[in-house]
């Protein structure tokens, strides 16, 4: 059976990564508003969650946060907009991080299933 | 491939870690924040974006424009409208966001997120998490269950004597009560499980002390802490019962001293009418042997075989210049007490000297006998004889 609430959080991990590489290779202010928008959702999913690697994937997501507020800042200002871009992509980098503790933890959770 | 691990002896019970949790229900807040939060970023974005597409412009001053009346819709403040030019088409999309986003936003979003930090006492949480923060570091504690009239006195000692203590008591009803009491640590919990007991840190503590009103509890909590400590050197339980009879199986279950109150009070009396109390002698004998007063104490010191007392007179070694701590008492090998012995009481091995004084002097007696054992008697002797030679 699909837990439903396990897709909504994963879709919105995935979401985030899709979306900040769209504004790395656009370098769009529209795609900007929707990758911050779909950041800090999946930051805000992994609140409480009480898994094995839950402190884990609620850290790299507020680090990319902490990249993608700056660079949105800096973009919509004019200034430094390469820096933005630079930004953009380590947030993209701390999205990647987030998927692969993603697939360990599924891995985690597959094994102890066996286990019982 | 999985080890195996080593079972210990009293089974494989994990203890309760109650800083975990606090710690889980500061997790709890968080998580009904999710949702809340989601809906009121999810609108935020959406309602930027909305704005930013109908009137086509992208640069930094329009977005914070955008960002700026999506607040100021959401929270009901709505000082200005955050656009300018095509007036009609921004005030149309305005209203259907405050019709559909408004209510689902705020009154969902914000209202539950301000709910959820109301109703969660975070401060009442912090208070427990901290207090079994510093309970993990006990060490050399004692247990104490349950909040009672006889346990409260031993408290109130144990307090003054500034040792530690985490008190069991199985029902939360008296939580009020505990805290006014001031109790440094305590655990809402059923003391006769040993996860419990191995939460409240049992393998570090010196010992325990049980005061239920009925015997089938207060036995049920002996043998489980005898059950995880069986070394009665090392690990001190005390109990009360409410007759000889359970008393004694207490003891044969792992009770070191059990107290019929009934008897001792009774006896008490007996005493009182045998020897009328002497208003400063009794009361002043009665402090020393209950502990009551602070500045003096009573001690035991058991002299090592390996000593180099042994064979010396009390005035020979000059203890009481050392240390301040007086020797009362002699009990010998065999039993016999010597009482207020003189200087030239030699001492023998085997013996127990009851020594009285301050508290401090008493420490630095334990450290003056503990100086004067020898490691190897041998090695003593050939040093006497190679001076001896000299």
């Amino acid at each position: 059976m699909i837990k439903w609430g396990k897709v909504w959080s994963d879709f919105f991990i995935v979401l985030a990564l899709t979306s900040n590489v769209g504004f790395i290779f656009s370098h769009d202010p529209y795609q900007l508003i929707v990758a911050i928008g779909v950041n800090l959702i999946a930051t805000v999913l992994k609140f409480g969650a009480k898994k094995i690697l839950a402190a884990e994937l609620l850290a790299t997501a507020l680090v990319a946060d902490l990249h993608l507020i700056p660079a949105t800042f800096l973009y919509f200002s004019g200034v430094h907009i390469p820096l933005a871009i630079g930004l953009a992509i380590g947030a993209a980098v701390a999205n990647v991080i987030s998927i692969v503790l993603l697939v360990v933890e599924i891995i985690f959770e597959y094994k102890s299933e066996e286990e019982y | 491939m999985r080890k195996k691990k080593k079972v210990p002896h009293y089974g494989n019970v994990k203890p309760i870690n109650y800083q975990a949790i606090y710690e889980e229900k500061f997790y709890n807040i968080l998580f009904q924040l999710r949702f809340p939060l989601m809906t009121v970023i999810f609108f935020t974005t959406l309602s930027v974006l909305i704005l930013m597409i109908i009137n086509n412009k992208a640069d930094g001053v329009h977005v914070l424009n955008y960002f700026f009346h999506t607040v100021i819709t959401l929270s009901t403040v709505g000082y200005t409208e955050g656009y300018d030019g095509n007036i009609s088409l921004n005030r149309f999309f305005s209203s259907m966001f405050i019709i559909i986003g408004f209510p689902i936003a705020y009154l969902y979003g914000l209202v539950a997120t301000v709910n959820v930090f109301m109703n969660s006492n975070i401060q009442e949480i912090y208070r427990y998490w901290r207090m079994y923060k510093e309970m993990n570091k006990l060490k050399g504690h004692y247990i104490i269950v349950k909040f009672n009239d006889i346990t409260k006195e031993t408290m109130r000692v144990l307090k003054r004597r500034k040792i530690k203590f985490v008190l069991i008591e199985p029902d939360r009803s008296k939580e009020e009560e505990i805290r006014k009491f001031g109790v440094d640590y305590y655990v809402f919990d059923e003391p006769h499980k040993r996860e419990v007991l191995l939460g409240v840190g049992i393998l570090d503590a010196k010992g325990l002390v049980t005061a239920f009103e009925e015997n089938t509890q207060d036995i049920a909590v002996i043998v489980t802490a005898r059950l995880i400590r069986p070394d009665k050197e090392n690990f001190y339980i005390i109990s009360t019962a409410t007759n000889e009879g359970a008393a004694e199986k207490m003891k044969l279950l792992g009770a070191n001293e059990v107290i019929v109150p009934s008897v001792t009070i009774g006896r008490r009396i007996a005493s009182y009418i045998l020897h009328p109390p002497s208003p400063t002698i009794s009361k002043f004998l009665e402090k020393i042997a209950y502990g009551e007063r602070t500045d003096i104490d009573i001690i035991e010191i058991k002299i090592d075989e390996n000593s180099d007392l042994i064979g010396k007179k009390l005035k020979d070694i000059h203890m009481r210049e050392e240390t301040g701590a007086t020797v009362v008492a002699i009990i010998r090998a065999d039993g016999k007490m010597k009482i207020a012995p003189s200087g030239n009481t030699e001492i023998q091995e085997g013996d127990s000297l009851l020594v009285l004084g301050h508290p401090k002097a008493l420490r630095r007696a334990e450290d003056f006998f503990e100086r004067h054992i020898v490691e190897d008697k041998d090695e003593e002797k050939e040093q006497e004889e190679v001076k001896a030679n000299d």
